[in-house]
């Protein structure tokens, strides 16, 4: 039996030998496991080979085959997701886009350019760069990430606030749906009211539908003299004020914020310098364009009207572009940081005006269930976007630390649910939440999700078991 | 204890500089400027005396157009009493600075003239010297360390290969190495109480000095790109090609 279906995966790896060329296909077990598997660690994977499409005709190929086959595909980006979303665990042929990086067709006037699915987002920011514009979906990762697999899983990041998610930087895409037919959807068109939008459905479709090939993104003009500011503030209801009175008179490229033990957890094991004595319970990093001495001006007036409402108790103001940089570090860092307590991590969002309570619901149920659990806070708040992170007690064993973040998960989404929030705010559903879906979407909704899926992969070939089991 | 501190307005660290056009000078326009780094020591260094009770008043002094207020006030909110502005649009050699700031000192006698060992800019590390030799002050240049105590400074140098420490009687000059501490940040509070902070302005006139200029850029060049990487097959090729075509081995 087993030796029947070594020779059947014989077969199918040669014939995908065939489809495009033998050094393009790696089945050798280190490969396997580098592309077989995101950043989680949760799985073991085990996919059945690894292929290196070079255009879109050979991922043509790859699908339609698979379809004959009935064989599971699983799209490979930068393979920096976090929720279990591009791992292969069921002997999958893992299509991997990085030997498809190229940049073409740039318009000035349109500031578009096309984009292969494996041009990696830094490639595609220092291509901006050097035409004097900017892309502006930035994260920790955009050193490995890609362009497709940020589309797949409409990436955000750290300056949503003022850009939005990848989502809005997508002017056209092409692909290969699961039946293994090419779509060219909405020709980069920024008016096009001919109906549904199917791009829109790909973009954040985690692959289940079918593989993006190509893209068209739109680029921007790129911000100046970004200045920050680091605010030390007493409680969430006050961040929430200094949030509400800077949105008012500033157009903000982010808001972010971190509790004072992610930042005493950053200060300790990197050098970075604390920005100011005092310790406040939160803190919160404002970053706008100084274009002009009147935006500096009325900044630090609305620095003084929160110190006098008591929602601020310190701050300061980045001069430099180095000093800019380390105040980023205070929020960048944190994830790093953590990682040695092998974090239980939660990506959630409401409504932003919700946060205070949402926040104070889910310390409330973690602090009187699991006193020993050290809860670590920071996100995207002017997002609504947060970031839950509970680190490991010295003492406890692993597994049954995870067990007890399963019961944690359990209780954060019935807040989540009660809230109407997403039980993954950016990070994308992949294995990892797709139970949880539910506490998300509706059952009606899921329903719509299913027929989708299979009107574009009735063969259920395409990343097979994420985001919802059809 | 008085201490004067120069500061220095000049292209953001952090910025990829462009050259103009005619390659006659960097191209300023819209680039983010910024307290020179060794001066943002200098400043620290001056404040951190302060806080030690060793300095009673520090003043800071900068040379250039208007823009250059931003800076002296960056460095009142670090901590500086008050502020001197020598208002110029020419761009002043490293001579014509320390004359500027000997008319300073003549002014203002201070025990301790900071400065940083020099300017990101033109890289000079010059204006300290020069200043010792025009006021006949002793002077510990490339400080990593300062500890002034009963009327002398001991100041530890960062000299090639290792340490030496210098005692210098006061009044003396110090610049600054990198090494030497790690600047704080302006807090919002201070800096918005550093707007209420004296900040004189003169003229080189006034100071009773000349700005010449000595010295012509001639043309400014930005460096060479950097090639693009090769992949190589095999150890032999990479030999042969540091062999033969870089040429290291």
């Amino acid at each position: 039996m087993s030796s029947q279906r070594d020779a059947d995966h014989q077969q199918i790896i040669a014939q995908l030998e065939q489809l495009l060329e033998p050094k393009r296909v790696l089945t050798d077990a280190e490969s396997l496991e580098n592309w077989g598997r995101d950043w989680t660690r949760f799985h073991t994977p085990a996919p059945l080979a690894i292929a290196f499409p070079k255009d879109i005709n050979e991922v043509q190929a790859l699908v339609r085959f698979a379809n004959e086959q009935k064989l599971g595909i699983v799209p490979s980006g930068g393979r920096t997701g976090l929720s279990s979303g591009a791992v292969a665990l069921n002997g999958e042929l893992v299509i991997s886009f990085d030997r498809m990086n190229k940049i073409s067709d740039f318009s000035p006037v349109d500031r578009t350019v096309r984009c292969e699915a494996g041009v990696i987002t830094e490639q595609l920011q220092n291509f901006a760069e050097e035409q004097e514009l900017y892309y502006p979906v930035d994260f920790a990762s955009s050193g490995s990430s890609q362009i497709g697999g940020n589309i797949a899983t409409n990436a955000g990041g750290i300056k949503v606030i003022r850009y939005g998610m990848t989502r809005d930087w997508v002017a056209g895409l092409k692909v290969v749906t699961g039946k293994g037919e090419i779509l060219e959807l909405n020709h980069d068109l920024l008016k096009n009211n001919t109906g549904y939008d199917l791009r829109q459905l790909f973009i954040g479709g985690e692959g289940t539908l079918g593989l993006i090939v190509e893209a068209t993104m739109r680029l921007v003009r790129p911000p100046r003299d970004l200045t920050a500011l680091l605010l030390g503030v007493p409680d969430m209801p006050a961040v929430m004020r200094v949030l509400e009175r800077f949105q008012k008179a500033i157009d903000l490229t982010a808001f972010e914020f971190f509790s004072e033990k992610a930042l005493a957890k950053v200060v300790e094991h990197h050098p970075v310098q604390r920005p100011f004595e005092s310790k406040t319970p939160y803190y919160a990093l404002l970053e706008f364009e100084c274009l002009n001495e009147e935006l500096m001006e009325q900044a630090m007036n609305l620095f003084e009207e929160c110190l006098e409402a008591g929602d601020v108790e310190d701050g300061v103001i980045s001069q430099s572009l180095s000093q800019l940089e380390n105040l980023w570090k205070c929020r960048e860092y944190i994830s790093e940081t953590i990682t040695r307590w092998t974090p239980y991590k939660n990506d959630i969002s409401v409504v932003t005006s919700k946060v205070p309570m949402f926040l104070e619901e889910i310390e409330q149920v973690v602090n009187s269930q699991y006193p020993d659990f050290e809860i670590i806070w920071f996100g995207h708040i002017g997002d609504g976007n947060l970031h839950l992170n509970i680190l490991k007690p010295d003492a406890l064993d692993r597994d049954e630390f995870l067990q007890q973040c399963e019961n944690v998960s359990r209780q954060v989404f019935d807040i989540v649910q009660q809230y109407k929030g997403s039980v993954s705010a950016e990070h994308g559903v992949g294995l990892l939440k797709k139970k949880w879906l539910g506490y998300s979407r509706s059952e009606a909704e899921i329903s719509y999700m299913k027929a989708i899926k299979l009107a574009f992969d009735p063969n259920n070939i395409m990343n097979p078991g994420k985001m919802l089991d059809v | 204890m008085k201490i004067l501190v120069a500061v220095k307005r000049v292209i953001d660290y952090n910025v990829k500089a462009r050259v103009k056009a005619d390659n006659s000078d960097v191209d300023l326009t819209n680039v983010k400027m910024a307290i020179n780094p060794f001066c943002e020591i200098a400043v620290e260094e001056a404040v951190r005396l302060k806080e030690k009770g060793v300095a009673s008043e520090i003043v800071a002094v900068s040379i250039g157009p208007k823009a250059c207020q931003e800076q002296i006030r960056t460095a009142l909110a670090l901590g500086a009493d008050r502020g001197i502005q020598i208002e110029t649009e020419a761009s002043p050699n490293s001579l014509s600075v320390a004359k500027l700031l000997k008319a300073v000192v003549d002014e203002e006698k201070p025990d301790l003239v900071l400065l940083g060992k020099q300017s990101i800019d033109s890289d000079n590390n010059q204006t300290g010297q020069m200043l010792a030799a025009l006021a006949g002050y002793p002077q510990g240049t490339f400080a990593s360390e300062v500890n002034v105590e009963d009327g002398s400074a001991k100041v530890t140098r960062e000299i090639d290969g290792g340490l030496q420490t210098v005692e210098l009687k006061l009044p003396a000059i110090v610049t600054t190495d990198l090494r030497l501490n790690e600047p704080r940040y302006a807090s919002l509070p201070n800096i918005m109480k550093a707007k209420r902070k004296p900040l004189a302005v003169k003229t080189p006139a006034e100071l009773g000095v000349e700005i010449s200029s000595t010295l012509t850029t001639v043309k400014v060049e930005p460096p060479a790109e950097r090639q693009g990487g090769i992949k190589v097959g095999s150890v032999e090729e990479l030999v042969e090609k540091l062999k033969n075509e870089a040429k290291v081995i």
